[in-house]
């Protein structure tokens, strides 16, 4: 029962439909969020292991999301990956002063995400449960 | 000619002073004299009056007081002494010889007077002073009477006056003499000058046939004469040089004051720095420019007045700078006083033929450029996102499709939907991004002609009626067969339309419906596009026309707009004069009204297309 669970936020629909389909295969549990102010509230109720954040989003965007989520939990450092496609060096400069934040290349490939946080997995403590439960 | 009449005029003018001198003294000495006879006369009279009768009338033959006044007859002036009695009769007299003494004057009542007695056979007139005998008392009177002065003035001053006249007499003349002899020459000269002068017009006959003596004077003359000649001419140059160079003076500070006001009336913005780095002119568009007055500028150093670091380093540069070296330089900057303006600061050198002015700075308001520029930017930005969330989508659709769709027929299904959802939405977005840009460019000109609207109604509503059934919704088209011709261009009012179709189909839910409808009022068609789809907030009601602007989706579900089709179609509305109207709500659907003109039925035999 105690799957990893991983937070999709991200203004595209579609977005979060083909990552849910394609994490909840591999296994993970997923919640997803429109804004950041939705994902604030989702990590309120429960914290995931691995949160994945588009940047441009209406309202709280995910790097004001990324700095609120580092302040407001600053010892539960759960990796962040944020989906850019702004490949200039400025862009990812902010990035730098928060810990545990890394960049996904966009247009996003699933397998890659499924691939990073594999690596990811595997290289943390390990859990029982890191196994495929489905 | 002149100097004698000057001369007789001196004469004249002389002898009248002389005349009146003498006549003043003349004057001034009878009344003297006057005054003399009438205090002496008084006197007598007065002092006889006082003595007793008996005294003054003496008996018979003896000798009377009265005879002692004799010794008054060295006085030229007296004429007789008498005692009259109250009638007349003479009780006593005594006359000069020659003398009547003429009949008594009643007394005055003052006593003492004085009456003068017009001359008579004798020739001279008589002043008589008369007083009452102290010691009669009858009316007995004391008389005693002078000649009055006949001889104008006394001889003894005749050599006095004569003295004077004379001094003045041979004083005229000489003055006159001394005058005219200081005078001769020049009227001579003046003379000859004329003479001259006549012969140099009448062709110099009078010169050959002068004597030779006056060759000199004549030499003289001529020489003279050029010289005026010169010197008039020199003159009147000068005074045309003069009038010339006024009104030249006056062209130049015209062309200058125009000058300056083209310059002021120029939008941009002009500086003048002489080579030392201070402002010798300045426009007053400098101020709306860079917020700082022309009086701040004018005259003072840079660093006085600039406080934008980009412009004080470029001016910086072109001073220090050698005069070859300067060519034109400009910058862009925001301008520390106004900052929300954008400027283009263009620094010369002001070059003349072999010296500098200083430098020239054109100070251009960019803020539009600029603008348009971000805007340029921001275009291509958004339209790059536009086109790669679609296509990230399919990317990861196709991935998913690559992994899972084998398995699970249900995401195949979905995927292929997502997909061919994605690429029509970025098919519509390229469209709709050349009619845009057309639009913009200006280059999309409609072509309008006499349509017949429920054509074409009829034609956008086959073409959408897939799609909508595709999506679960119903499709109406409620359009009278005799609607009124309206003059569109049909191309583009199909893409307006086919738009708003495309809208209610999308942001509707399965089971929903789209209405096309088209009402005929008294003056305009009204097509309207009636769904029941999700609906707007007033707030977006309002922005929906917007460039790139898209209503916020709460929902799951994921339309996938891009925010151009609704300005497209407000722009081919305005197009053709034509009004856009929204009514919406949200959650229950929204109604998108074309307003158009009708075409007049006059032109019955027009052609219809």
């Amino acid at each position: 029962m105690n799957k990893r669970m991983i937070l999709l936020v991200d203004d595209e629909p579609h977005v979060i439909r083909v990552l849910r389909l394609m994490l909840e295969r591999e296994g993970y549990e997923v919640a997803s969020a429109n804004d950041g102010n939705e994902a604030l509230d989702k990590i309120g109720a429960r914290r995931p292991d691995v949160m994945v954040s588009d940047i441009q989003m209406a309202g709280m965007d995910g790097r004001e999301l990324c700095r609120t989520v580092r302040a407001r939990y600053p010892d539960e450092l759960f990796p962040i990956f944020v989906m850019t496609s702004m490949t200039a060096s400025g862009e990812r400069e902010w990035v730098r002063a928060l810990a545990n934040v890394d960049f996904l290349e966009k247009p996003l490939s699933p397998r890659q995400l499924i691939a990073r946080l594999a690596t990811h997995f595997a290289n943390a403590a390990p859990q029982p449960e890191n196994t495929h439960a489905a | 000619m002149k100097n004698n009449r000057i001369g007789l005029i001196l004469v004249g003018s002389m002898l009248a002073v002389i005349a009146l001198v003498v006549t003043l003294l003349l004057q001034r000495q009878q009344i003297e004299h006057a005054e003399q006879v009438r205090a002496q006369g008084l006197g007598v009279v007065r002092s006889l009056a006082a003595l007793p009768a008996s005294v003054l009338i003496p008996s018979k033959g003896a000798p009377g007081v009265l005879d002692s006044i004799l010794a008054y007859r060295d006085n030229p002036d007296f004429a007789y002494a008498a005692v009259s009695a109250a009638d007349g009769r003479s009780l006593a007299e005594v006359t000069s010889p020659g003398t009547l003494v003429p009949p008594s004057a009643a007394l005055a009542l003052t006593g003492f007077a004085e009456r003068t007695i017009a001359a008579g056979q004798n020739g001279r007139a008589i002043r008589e002073f008369h007083g009452p005998l102290a010691s009669a008392d009858d009316k007995t009177q004391v008389r005693i009477g002078y000649f009055e002065a006949r001889t104008p003035f006394g001889m003894k001053d005749l050599p006095f006056y004569a003295l004077i006249a004379l001094a003045m007499f041979l004083l005229v003349p000489l003055i006159y003499l001394v005058i005219k002899r200081e005078m001769a020459p020049l009227a001579a000269l003046g003379e000859q000058l004329r003479v001259a002068a006549n012969q140099a017009t009448t062709h110099m006959p009078a010169l050959v046939s002068t004597p030779e003596s006056d060759a000199d004077v004549r030499t003289l003359a001529h020489t003279l004469n050029r010289y005026l000649d010169q010197a008039s001419t020199r003159i009147r140059e000068l005074e045309q040089e003069s009038v010339a160079s006024m009104a030249s003076g006056r062209l130049l500070e015209y062309g200058s004051n125009k000058m300056q006001a083209v310059l002021q009336c120029l939008p941009d913005g002009l500086l003048v720095l002489d080579p030392a780095g201070e402002v010798t002119f300045a426009t007053g568009k400098i101020e709306p420019l860079l917020g700082v007055p022309v009086a701040d500028v004018l005259s003072q150093p840079v660093e006085a007045w600039c406080r934008d670091p980009e412009l004080r380093a470029m001016l910086a540069r072109f001073r220090s700078a050698g005069l070859d070296t300067r060519s034109q330089m400009t910058i862009e900057f925001n301008p520390a006083g106004v900052p929300d303006k954008r400027l283009w600061a263009t620094a010369q050198a002001l070059l003349g033929h072999s010296m500098g002015y200083g430098t020239l700075v054109v100070l251009r308001d960019a803020t539009r450029e600029h603008l348009a520029r971000q805007a340029g930017n921001d275009f291509v930005a958004h339209v790059a996102h536009e086109l790669k969330s679609p296509l990230n989508v399919i990317g990861m659709y196709g991935e998913m499709l690559a992994d899972a769709g084998e398995d699970d027929p249900a995401v195949r299904v979905e995927a292929i939907n997502v997909i061919q959802d994605e690429v029509e939405r970025m098919s519509s977005l390229v469209n709709n991004l050349l009619n845009v840009s057309k639009l913009e460019m200006g280059s999309m000109r409609p072509e309008r002609h006499r349509v017949k609207l429920d054509d074409l109604l009829r034609d956008a509503y086959q073409q959408a009626r897939s799609r909508a059934e595709g999506k679960g919704i119903r499709l109406e088209l409620q359009v009278a067969r005799d609607l009124a011709a309206v003059s569109v261009d049909k191309d583009l009012f199909r893409i307006a339309l086919n738009n708003l179709l495309n809208n209610a189909i999308k942001y509707n839910q399965s089971g929903g419906s789209v209405v096309l409808a088209a009402d005929e009022g008294d003056l305009d068609v009204v097509i309207g596009v009636r769904d029941s789809g999700i609906g707007m907030t007033p707030e977006d009601r309002e922005r929906v026309t917007e460039k790139f602007f898209r209503v916020r989706e709460t929902g799951t579900e994921q339309r996938g707009g891009h925010g151009l089709g609704l300005y497209l179609t407000n722009q081919i509305v305005e197009l053709h004069h034509g009004r856009l109207t929204i009514d919406s709500e949200l959650g229950h659907g929204s109604v998108f009204s074309i307003h158009l003109k009708k075409m007049p039925a006059l032109v019955e035999g027009g052609q219809v297309l």
